[in-house]
């Protein structure tokens, strides 16, 4: 596995793997928003509107059991983009040549990628709140009794590491047991690590996106 | 191997052993209460999953950390 190493440079930009596949993993689901939303249709939808529908449908339901039915569809659009784009990038790593072939790395095995993906957790969480509770938001750091403040300010710090720090440590981790165990045992043996890791990438594509609407139902929820 | 190395070696593979010995345990009183609850209230099984994911990921976000520890620790041999 070649972590970093620049496949080669935009002035003082090093362009790496990683970037090229999360930059064709973007490329990827904005075509399939873009192509599967053209012509739609009240009546008789067409196959690719039916899934795409099922697929936003099934997001906003879920997150709807944590954030509630408005405020899961406010924030639906970074939600579900971040589902969709770990769970792609997760399962980018099951692809054949992923990590051999240069320019083709999963990005959520490094930890760039993820901590920038905590970072927009990070934001949504604190925009969200200012922008649901207004000038109270800073309020609730000192809520039950003021000492409480550096332990939540230090939470709030918190959140994001651990969960950039367990999608990369899960993915990585994935990553070098299925390397070794084809080193090992080069057939049939992989194939089941493989199975796995397609369980294993869904869930925590799942954490990473329920953890987040966790923080930002704690951030937005209303003041008594 | 000189015996600096492999008091190295010795240390990754604890790393990581300890940080899943405590977590593994845990994730099993998870699933065994969450499995319980189903039995009790099969029509709450949905609720239960969503909320036994999310304890064992908070669990296993412990494990994890000894891995990287120990993947930290294995980069210096």
């Amino acid at each position: 596995m070649s972590h970093g190493g620049a496949l080669f440079e935009i002035g003082p930009i090093q362009v790496t793997s990683v970037m090229t596949t999360s930059l064709a993993i973007t490329v990827i689901l904005s075509l399939i928003a873009i192509l599967g939303t053209r012509n739609l249709k009240v009546k008789n939808p067409g196959r690719g509107q039916k899934a795409l529908e099922y697929i936003v449908g099934g997001l906003r339901d879920f997150f709807a059991q944590i954030l509630g039915k408005k405020r899961a569809t406010a924030f639906l659009p970074v939600l579900g983009t971040l589902f969709l784009f770990i769970l792609f990038s997760n399962y980018s790593g099951l692809l054949p040549g992923a990590g051999k072939i240069p320019g083709f790395q999963p990005p959520t095995g490094h930890l760039g990628t993820t901590v920038g993906l905590a970072i927009i957790t990070f934001l949504t969480v604190q925009i969200g709140g200012f922008k649901y509770n207004g000038i109270h938001y800073p309020a609730h750091f000192v809520k039950p009794v003021f000492f409480m403040l550096p332990l939540l300010l230090l939470e709030e710090v918190i959140h994001p590491l651990s969960l950039s720090l367990r999608l990369y440590g899960n993915i990585y981790g994935e990553e070098t047991v299925l390397e070794k165990i084809s080193e090992l045992i080069p057939l049939l043996a992989p194939i089941i690590i493989m199975g796995l890791s397609l369980l294993f990438g869904f869930i925590q594509a799942l954490v990473f996106t329920m953890l987040s609407s966790i923080y930002i139902e704690e951030a937005t929820a209303e003041e008594e | 191997m000189g015996m600096a190395e492999a008091i190295v070696a010795l240390a990754a593979a604890l790393a990581i052993g300890i940080a899943s010995i405590f977590p593994a345990y845990s994730q099993g009183k998870v699933g065994a209460a969450a499995m319980e609850s189903i039995a009790r209230q099969p029509e709450a099984a949905g609720d239960i999953r969503t909320a036994m994911i999310l304890a064992m990921a908070l669990l296993e976000a412990l494990t994890i950390y000894g891995l990287l520890i120990a993947f930290m620790i294995i980069g210096k041999i």
